[in-house]
C-alpha cells in the first residue's frame, strides 16, 4: 500500500529580475493506493503529476509531508526548522538524501520506474541493460542473464538483445524500459506518461501488453497520463490533478469489468464527465487572466 | 579446457591484428584521398621547384628533396629513431599520468559537491598559469633529464583532462542517475555504470586536447633540458644552421601528433558504439 500523506512540494526559483520567488509544484495531497491497482494521475502539464510521482519513488524529498509504503517512510521530509536544518546539513554532508549507499546497491523500496523518455541507458546494448537492473537488485551474476531473456521474451524484444537504444525504435525503447522493470519482480511500478512519446498504434498495444503483464503479475501500478483514454482504458481508479497550485481536484472509481473495450459507453460516459472538468478550469482561468 | 584457451587468445590476436588493419587503412584514407592529393602533389612540387629555380634562396628553404636526403641522413647515421623513441617515453609517461591522475579526479569532483567544493578551487587557481611558465621551477625541483620533461608534459595535459572530465561528469542527465537510483544503484554503481559512460565522449575528447598540449610541452621540455629527443635535436640544427634537419623534425612532430589524434578517433569508435546514428 502506498500512503502520501499532505505532500507539498515548493520550489524556490530565481526570476529573470534576480528575485527570489516559488512554485508550489504539489499542494496538501494525500492519496491512499491500494495493492494490485492500477491508479492514474490524470492533468494538464504543469500540475505537478511528475513531482508527485518522484516523490513517491523517492527520487525528490517533499517540502512537507511524507510517503510510506507499507509502513515505511520512503525519504525524511526535508527540515523545517534550523536546528533540523544544521542537524540536515550534517548528515547529508557528503551523500545526498537520495544515495542508496556508497559501494553496496541496496534498493530503499520495491519500486521500478517508468520515465517518459525511456531513461534507459545508450551506452548498454538491450540484454546489458536489462541485466545491469537485475545488478542493482543483487541478483547473483548467473542467473541474470535466464531471467531477463524471459522478460525480453514476453515482452518482445528477444530479437534485439544486441542492439543499442540508439537502433530501436520508440516504441521498442519503451518495451526495454518495461521489460527493465518487470524483471526485477518489483512490487510497484511508477510509470510517467510512459506513452506519450510513441505513436497511436504502438500506444494501444504497449497498453495491451501492459496490462496483460499486469493480470499475470498483480502489481500496483501508478500511471501519470494526460491522456484520458489512456486513464480511462487502463485504471481502476482515476486521480484528477488540477494546476496552479498542483492538487487532487477530483477522483473517479472505474468500475468497469476487464477486460475492456475502448468504446464501452460506461467509460465514454465518465470520459465526458472528465472532460468537462478541465473545460471549467480552462474557463475558469481565462477569466482571471482577461 | 586448454584448447579452447589457445583457440581464444589465437582469434583475438586475429580480431586485434583486422581491427589494427581497419585502422591503418581508415587512418591513411582519411588523409590520402584523391581529392586531397590533388592538392597535396602540386603544393609539393612547388616547393621543390620554387628553391630550386632561385626563386626563393636555397639555403632558406630546402626543397622536399633535401629534407629526404637529410632525414636518411638522420635515420641511418645519427640514430635519430632513438631520438623519436626517447621522446615518446616521455611524452606517455607524462600523458599517461596525466590521464590516470585526471580522470578520476574529475569524476570525483563531478559526482560530489562536497569534494567539488574542497578541490575545485585549487585547480581553478592553479590551471590558468601557463604550462611553459612551469619550466623554471620545474627545473629547479627536478633538475634536468627524464622527470623534469615527464613532469612538464604532464602539467600540460592534465588541466584540459580533468576540466573537460569534471564538466561532462558533472552535466550528466538527472533521468540516467533516478533510474539508476530506483533500482537501488549505491553511488559506485552510478560512477561506473552511469557517470563514467555518459562522460566518456567529451573525456576523450579531452584527452585529444592532451595531447595537444602535451606535444607542445615536449618540445618546450627538451629544448630546455636533456641531451636526446626531437626538441633536442631541434635546437641543434637550429645552432647549426641545418634547416632541412629541422624540418624533419616539424614533419615527425606533426605525424606524431596526427597518429596520436587518429588513434584516439578510433578508440572513440570502438568505445562509443551506441552513439553511432544518434
Ligand atoms: N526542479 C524544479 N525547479 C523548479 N520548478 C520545477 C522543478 N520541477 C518542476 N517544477 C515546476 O513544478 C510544476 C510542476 O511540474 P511537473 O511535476 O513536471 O508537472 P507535470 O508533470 O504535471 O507536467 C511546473 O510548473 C514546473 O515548472
Ligand atoms: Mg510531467
Amino acid at each position: 500500500m502506498i500512503e502520501a500523506r499532505n505532500i507539498t512540494k515548493f520550489f524556490s526559483i530565481v526570476n529573470e529580475d534576480r528575485t527570489a520567488d516559488g512554485i508550489t509544484a504539489v499542494l496538501s495531497v494525500s492519496l491512499t493506493i491500494e495493492d494490485g491497482k492500477i491508479v492514474s494521475l490524470l492533468g494538464p502539464s504543469g500540475c505537478g503529476k511528475s513531482t508527485f510521482l518522484e516523490i513517491l519513488g523517492g527520487l525528490q524529498a517533499p517540502t512537507e509531508g511524507s510517503v510510506y509504503i507499507d509502513g515505511a517512510q520512503v525519504l525524511e521530509p526535508l527540515p523545517s526548522t534550523r536546528k533540523e536544518m544544521d542537524e540536515y546539513r550534517r548528515k547529508y554532508r557528503l551523500l545526498s538524501p537520495l544515495a542508496n549507499g556508497l559501494i553496496k546497491n541496496r534498493p530503499k523500496h520495491d519500486i521500478a520506474m517508468i520515465f517518459q523518455d525511456y531513461a534507459v541507458f545508450p551506452w548498454m546494448t538491450v540484454l546489458q541493460n536489462v541485466k545491469f537492473t537485475l545488478k542493482l537488485r543483487g541478483i547473483p551474476r548467473r542467473e541474470r542473464e535466464p531471467v531477463a531473456m524471459t522478460y525480453l521474451r514476453k515482452i518482445g524484444l528477444a530479437d534485439s538483445l544486441n542492439k543499442y537504444p540508439s537502433q530501436l525504435s520508440g516504441g521498442m525503447r519503451q518495451r526495454l524500459a518495461l521489460a527493465r522493470a518487470l524483471a526485477v519482480q518489483p512490487r510497484i511500478i511508477l510509470m510517467d506518461e510512459p506513452f506519450a512519446a510513441v505513436d497511436a498504434l504502438t500506444r494501444e498495444r504497449l497498453q495491451d501488453d501492459l496490462l496483460r503483464l499486469w493480470y499475470e503479475t498483480g502489481i500496483t501500478i501508478v500511471l501519470v497520463t494526460h491522456d484520458t483514454d489512456e486513464a480511462l482504458y487502463l485504471s481502476d481508479e482515476i486521480v484528477v490533478f488540477s494546476p496552479n497550485p498542483g492538487a487532487i481536484r477530483n477522483r473517479f472509481a472505474i468500475d468497469c469489468a476487464r477486460p475492456r473495450r475502448r468504446s464501452d459507453p460506461e467509460l465514454l460516459a465518465l470520459k465526458e464527465r472528465i472532460t468537462s472538468l478541465f473545460k471549467y478550469d480552462i474557463n475558469h482561468e481565462s477569466e482571471y487572466s482577461i | 579446457m586448454n584448447k579452447y584457451e589457445t583457440k581464444g587468445a589465437r582469434s583475438a590476436f586475429r580480431l586485434a591484428l583486422r581491427e589494427l588493419g581497419y585502422f591503418f587503412k581508415g587512418a591513411a584514407m582519411n588523409i590520402f584521398s584523391l581529392e586531397f592529393l590533388m592538392v597535396l602533389i602540386p603544393l609539393l612540387g612547388l616547393w621543390e621547384l620554387l628553391p630550386r629555380m632561385g626563386v626563393v634562396p636555397r639555403t632558406l628553404v630546402p626543397p622536399p628533396s633535401d629534407v629526404a636526403v637529410a632525414a636518411w641522413d638522420m635515420f641511418t647515421k645519427h640514430n635519430f629513431l632513438k631520438d623519436i623513441g626517447d621522446s615518446m617515453l616521455k611524452f606517455f609517461m607524462g600523458l599517461g599520468i596525466a590521464v590516470i591522475t585526471a580522470i578520476p579526479i574529475g569524476v570525483l569532483m563531478g559526482w560530489n559537491i562536497a569534494m567539488r567544493k574542497r578541490a575545485l578551487p585549487l585547480f581553478q587557481l592553479l590551471a590558468p598559469i601557463p604550462p611553459p611558465a612551469w619550466v623554471p621551477i620545474t627545473i629547479i625541483f627536478f633538475g634536468i633529464g627524464l622527470p623534469m620533461q615527464t613532469f612538464l608534459i604532464f602539467i600540460g595535459a592534465f588541466y584540459p583532462i580533468l576540466f573537460n572530465t569534471y564538466q561532462a561528469v558533472k552535466d550528466t542527465e538527472p533521468r540516467y542517475l533516478a533510474s539508476a537510483r530506483v533500482f537501488g544503484a549505491s553511488e559506485l554503481a552510478l560512477i561506473l555504470h552511469v557517470y563514467f559512460w555518459h562522460a566518456l565522449g567529451a573525456i576523450i575528447m579531452s584527452v585529444k586536447t592532451g595531447v595537444a598540449m602535451g606535444l607542445v610541452m615536449l618540445v618546450i621540455a627538451e629544448m630546455y633540458g636533456g641531451r636526446t629527443g626531437i626538441g633536442y635535436v631541434l635546437v641543434e640544427a637550429k645552432d647549426y644552421f641545418q634547416i632541412s634537419k629541422m624540418v624533419v623534425c616539424m614533419v615527425t612532430l606533426g605525424v606524431i601528433g596526427w597518429f596520436l589524434i587518429e588513434a584516439l578517433k578510433f578508440i572513440e569508435l570502438k568505445l562509443a558504439v551506441w552513439k553511432v546514428g544518434r
